[in-house]
C-alpha cells in the first residue's frame, strides 16, 4: 500500500515537471551536483554519525549492522 | 550497540555524470573529547565492464581506542554517565561489493556486505532495481535487503545472540530543470532479535538508602522508517551548487528524529572547490529510556544516552581539487557537538552528557 502511494506520487511529480533534454544537462552532470560524489567519504561519514545517533538509513538497503559504540 | 546501516547500496544516480572507472582511498580520523578515538582507512573502487555491468566495492578497517560510556548512576544526587575505566581496543573489518546489470532503461543490482568485530558480526545482502523513465528525467528505484547479525560481548564469551533485519526501499529521482534535481527515498526495516547493549547498565540509589543495578534491556524487535529527500541546485552566476538533505526517521521504540544538512559547494576556478556545510540532528527519547530505575523496575530499560532526547550540530569544511582530470584530492574537517540543549522544541534529557568531537578525512582518487 505504501509503495503504491509513493509510486503514484512519483508519477504525479514526473508529470508536473518539464522535460530536460540530454544536451541541457551540463550543469546537472557536474560533480558538485552529484547526490553521492565520493562513496568512500560518504560511508565513513555515515558510520561516524550513525554510531552516535538513534536514527540511520534512508538512502540504501542491505548495509548490515555494526557494534558501534 | 545498535545497528548502524553503514555500508549502503547507493541509490541512483550516485553521480550525475558517468565518469568511467575510479579507485580511491580515504583516511578518517575521529576523536571525541575524553572518549573514543577512531581511525578508519577505506579503499574503494567502481567501474564499468562491457558497457552494461557496473561494479562497486570497498574495504575498510575501523581501529577504535579509548573509553566508552559504561553506566549511569545517580550516586552523586543526579544521574551521571560514567565511562569505562579500562581503555577499549577494538577493530572492525568490513567489505562490500555491488554488481549492477543494465538492460536498456532498466537495471538490477545485487550487493553483499560483511562486517566482523570481536563482539559483532554482520552479513547482509541487497537487491536494487531501477527504471529510467521520460528520457531519464525520472528514475524509479525499489530495493530489498536482509542482514543476519550476531551480537557478542568481550565480557561474556557465552553471548552469541542473533539479530535479523529485513529492509525495503522505494524512491524517485526527478530532474526538475536544467539546474536542479531532487531525490526522495523511503526505507523501512523490520528487525527481530537481540538489541540489548551488553556493556551498559544503570545504577540507582533510592532515598531509603537501597540501591539497584539493572542491565541494559531493550525490546526484541525494532521497526523503523526513514524518509530521505535530497535536493541539488546549480547557480551558474556564482558557479556554485546548493546541496540540501532532509531525513525524517521514526521507529516503534518511540524515537522520532530529524536530520538536516545544507552545503554550498563553491568552485574556485577549474580545479579547486570549497564546501562549507552544516548538519543539524535532533531526536526524542525512546519510550524505555530512563537514566534512573523507576520502582517497580520495568522489564525493559536503557540509560544509553544515544536513546535519550538531544540534538547535535556539526559544521564541516571540505576542500577538493582535481589534477589533470585524472586525480582528485579531498580534505574534510568537521566538528560535532551533541547536547541536550540542542534538542528541537525544548531541553532534552537532563542526564545527557555533552559530546564534543572533531574529525578529519583525507581522500585521493584516480579516474582511468
Amino acid at each position: 500500500m505504501k509503495m503504491s502511494r509513493i509510486l503514484a506520487l512519483a508519477a504525479l511529480l514526473a508529470a508536473g515537471c518539464a522535460n530536460v533534454a540530454p544536451y541541457q544537462r551540463g550543469y546537472l552532470a557536474r560533480e558538485s551536483m552529484a547526490l553521492d560524489p565520493n562513496p568512500g567519504m560518504a560511508k565513513a561519514l555515515e558510520k561516524t554519525y550513525s554510531a552516535k545517533e538513534a536514527a540511520s538509513g534512508g538512502a540504501s538497503v542491505g548495509g548490515g549492522g555494526c557494534g558501534c559504540n | 550497540m545498535k545497528a548502524a546501516l553503514a555500508l549502503p547500496i547507493l541509490v541512483a544516480p550516485t553521480r550525475a555524470a558517468a565518469e568511467g572507472n575510479e579507485i580511491g582511498f580515504n583516511l578518517l580520523g575521529y576523536k571525541e573529547r575524553g572518549l573514543m578515538k577512531v581511525t578508519e582507512p577505506v579503499l574503494w573502487g567502481r567501474g564499468t565492464i562491457a558497457e552494461v555491468w557496473d561494479v562497486e566495492a570497498s574495504a575498510a578497517v575501523d581501529i577504535v581506542t579509548g573509553a566508552s560510556p559504561r553506566f549511569v548512576s545517580n550516586e552523586s544526587g543526579k544521574p551521571v554517565q560514567t565511562i569505562s575505566g579500562a581503555s577499549i581496543n577494538d577493530r572492525r573489518n568490513t567489505q562490500d561489493i555491488k554488481v549492477t546489470r543494465h538492460i536498456g532503461d532498466f537495471s538490477i543490482g545485487a550487493s553483499r556486505t560483511v562486517s566482523d568485530e570481536e563482539d559483532y558480526n554482520s552479513k547482509a545482502y541487497g537487491i536494487e532495481a531501477k527504471l529510467d523513465l521520460n528520457q531519464k528525467n525520472t528514475t524509479l528505484v525499489a530495493g530489498y535487503g536482509k542482514s543476519n547479525d550476531r551480537v557478542g560481548s568481550t565480557d561474556n564469551p557465552d553471548l552469541h545472540e542473533p539479530r535479523y533485519t529485513k529492509e525495503y526501499l522505494v524512491g524517485v529521482t526527478q530532474i526538475l530543470s536544467p539546474v536542479d534535481l531532487i531525490q526522495s527515498t523511503v526505507s523501512w526495516a523490520r528487525g527481530q532479535g537481540f538489541y540489548d547493549d551488553p556493556y551498559k547498565f544503570t545504577v540507582t540509589f533510592y532515598p531509603d538508602g537501597s540501591a539497584l543495578a539493572a542491565p541494559d534491556t531493550r525490546p526484541d524487535h525494532r521497526n523503523t522508517v526513514a524518509w530521505l529527500t535530497r535536493y541539488r541546485r546549480f547557480f551558474s552566476d556564482a558557479n556554485a551548487s546548493l546541496q540540501a538533505d532532509y531525513r525524517y526517521y521514526h521507529d516503534d521504540w518511540g524515537i522520532t528524529a530529524h536530520t538536516i544538512e545544507v552545503g554550498w559547494e563553491q568552485a574556485l576556478g577549474d580545479r579547486w572547490s570549497i564546501r562549507p556545510g552544516l548538519r543539524y540532528y535532533t531526536q526524542n527519547a525512546a519510550d524505555f529510556y530512563s537514566p534512573v530505575i523507576p520502582q517497580p523496575a520495568p522489564a525493559i530499560l536503557s540509560s544509553d544516552q544515544r536513546l535519550g532526547s538531544w540534538g547535535g550540530l556539526s559544521p564541516t569544511l571540505r576542500v577538493s581539487a582535481r589534477f589533470d582530470s585524472n586525480w582528485r584530492i579531498e580534505g574534510t574537517l568537521g566538528y560535532v557537538q551533541n547536547s541536550a540543549s540542542f534538542h528541537w522544541g525544548g531541553s532534552g534529557s537532563e542526564a545527557f552528557s555533552t559530546l564534543r568531537a572533531v574529525y578529519g578525512i583525507l581522500g585521493a582518487s584516480r579516474f582511468f
